[in-house]
């Protein structure tokens, strides 16, 4: 059974924009998979249908085979806590501890009412601090978020999705605002979860020189419709002046 | 509306609002001299028949102020000129109504009795009379309180329903967009009506007194503090509750840890700056009978002793400057 399957899914925003056509993907279990394409293609859309922060306007999403286009409530919320995500932006508490925002991940496990008032069962924050340590920040456990550095910020993040021991993780261009150096140091990590953690990796891209080196698999949007799929290797000049327009010349990133 | 409109229902109102002044100020008020008759339906025929030649002039010789703002730039140098002293001729119309309806009198303010007695009122004001002094700061210490109670009381209401009157939070379903819309007009109208005009209400409703004062201040406080939480939880950033979203979180959960953490210092801002303005409305209301050093303030005035009133005066000045110190402090310190 395919792990996760979009069959020609469709997104309209109430405001008229076709972010999406006809989008049909499967993606295997353990994939570590790309999407590339120009600002605007809809790789944020199509990532945000995955996990149903959007809903699709029609076409079809499976999660292990099952339907998840137009669940609703409890059963979302379910279907959620099964897939990380990480933002360029980070998306974290500022001005919350590092571990804070770690536990954030264990909501869907942890009840309301605990939650609320920060009593966290000592088993989820035994987790969080294990996943701290497998991002390399164990010892900023009690520091404040707003100290960090950007990459340090997304590192967080990642340890954040961690803790809903995902089957997959999205990655939103997670390291379009960091300096070369810290890219690939938070891509690895990405590269080390999908490894050894055997987590599904989706993660959207703006450098091909990150997508060739870390991706096994390559999907390209133009204009909302997917117009390359195959191995970084496959994307030739030609390929390149197709998918990100003439003017388009590549930047490396080392 | 169109330009078009906006522009014929300004020449309109200008029309009426002249024939208005002309007639209701000029001629009944200045040249007869005499007390306002009733308004009969010939007077509004005629004020309608001086809007509508107002229009009439505006489309065809286009010298009005309607037709400045439809046809701006292609007007003619008279026609501009023409529509400038329709608006100045409005203006200067409209500020001699405004003193006949005051009641403006020079003479009044600069007559040898009045000025007397303004300088010996001010004269005692200058030196106050500091054997009330433990008085006037009890009855300060009232009206503190009456506004911090006021705030405290107005506070949870005005948390919950600052996140009920905010947009992004009750978008999602036409039910509760349409509490929202509701939770608005309701909101906005509790605001624009004074606590004054609320402590009138409150004192008919308990009787006069501090009690009245401080719910008529909780019920502007409530109105006042959900107007300004829910603009501060309008605009926040939906990244961190996506992201919260996004892990699974129950939408109780999403609100704690999502919203909450971006909205709290400023929700303390805000409650601060209230209170601040409380303790002065506190003050005013006390003066309708209130309570509190208001209440005092009228007593001495009623009975003349304008050296207790001066000291009454000065402890409410030091008092506001106090707190509006402190609360802009305050402010700085969590921002
Ligand atoms: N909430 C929304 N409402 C209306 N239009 C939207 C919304 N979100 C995205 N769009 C539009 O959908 C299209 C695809 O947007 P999307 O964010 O998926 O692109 P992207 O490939 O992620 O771009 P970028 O690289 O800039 O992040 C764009 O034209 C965008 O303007
Ligand atoms: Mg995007």
């Amino acid at each position: 059974m395919t792990f996760l399957e979009l069959q020609n899914v469709r997104k309209i925003f109430p405001n008229g924009v076709v972010a999406l056509q006809d989008v049909s993907l499967r993606v295997e279990r353990g994939e570590f998979l790309a999407i590339i394409g120009l600002s605007g293609s809809g790789k944020s859309t199509l990532l945000r249908c995955i996990n149903r922060l959007i809903e699709p306007s029609s076409g079809r999403i499976l999660f292990e085979g099952v339907d998840v286009t137009h669940i609703r409530g409890e059963q979302l919320r379910q279907y959620r806590r099964r897939i990380g995500m990480i933002f360029q932006q980070f998306n974290i508490i500022e001005r919350r501890t590092v571990l804070e925002n770690v536990l954030v991940g264990a909501l869907g496990r942890v009840s309301i009412w605990r939650s609320l008032v920060g009593a966290f069962p000592t088993e989820v924050v035994e987790e969080a601090l294990h996943n701290l340590e497998i991002v390399g920040l164990a010892d900023k456990a009690t520091e404040r978020v707003r100290m960090l550095s950007g990459g340090q910020k997304q590192r967080v993040a990642i340890a954040r999705a961690l803790m809903q021991r995902p089957e997959a993780l999205l990655a939103d261009e997670p390291v379009a605002s960091l300096d070369p150096a810290t890219s690939h140091s938070v891509m690895r990590y990405l590269e080390e979860i999908n490894r050894q953690l055997g987590v599904t990796v989706i993660c959207s891209l703006h450098f091909l020189s990150l997508v060739r080196r870390y991706a096994r698999r390559v999907v390209a949007l133009r204009a909302g419709s997917i117009v390359f799929e195959g191995a970084p290797a496959e994307i030739t000049e030609e390929w390149f002046r197709y998918i990100y327009g003439d003017e388009a010349q590549e930047v490396e990133i080392r | 509306m169109s330009r078009r409109w906006q522009s014929v229902l300004l020449d309109f109102g200008i029309g009426l609002y002249g024939a208005v002044l002309l007639y209701r100020i000029v001629w009944v008020h200045m040249v007869q001299d005499g007390e306002a008759p009733p308004v009969t339906p010939p007077e509004l025929g005629f004020y309608a028949v001086a809007g509508l030649i107002v229009v009439g002039l505006g489309l065809y010789l286009r010298c009005t102020l309607g037709a400045w703002i439809r046809w701006r730039q292609e007007l003619k140098q008279w026609q501009r000129i023409c529509a400038l002293h329709w608006g100045l001729t409005l203006l200067v119309l409209t500020i001699w109504a405004g003193w006949v309806i005051t009641k403006v009198s020079p003479l009044d303010l600069l007559s040898a009795e009045g000025l007397r007695s303004a300088g010996r009122l001010f004269g005692a004001l200058l030196s106050p009379e500091f054997s009330i002094l433990d008085k006037a700061l009890a009855a300060m210490v009232q009206t503190i309180y009456i506004a911090l109670m006021a705030t405290l009381f107005g506070l949870p209401p005005a948390v919950v329903l600052g996140f009920l009157a905010a947009r992004n939070i009750m978008r999602g379903h036409p039910l509760t967009f349409a509490f929202y819309a509701f939770l608005r007009v309701l909101i906005n109208f509790t605001r624009s009506v004074e606590p004054l005009i609320w402590a009138v209400v409150f004192s008919v409703w308990v009787g006069i007194g501090p009690f009245a004062g401080m719910l008529a201040m909780t019920v502007h406080t409530v109105a006042a503090l959900t107007k300004l939480y829910s603009e501060q939880v309008e605009s926040i950033d939906s990244g961190l509750v996506e992201a919260v979203e996004s892990t699974g979180a129950h939408p109780v959960q999403v609100v704690w840890f999502g919203v909450v953490p971006q909205v709290v210092l400023p929700f303390l801002a805000f409650t601060i700056y209230r209170w601040d303005t409380n303790v002065r409305m506190a003050t005013v209301i006390g003066v309708v009978g209130g309570g509190g050093i208001g209440t005092l303030l009228m007593q001495y005035q009623g009975l003349a002793r304008w050296h207790e009133v001066g000291l009454i005066v000065l402890v409410i000045a030091a008092v506001v400057w106090i707190m509006d110190y402190l609360s802009a402090r305050l402010r700085e310190a969590i921002a």
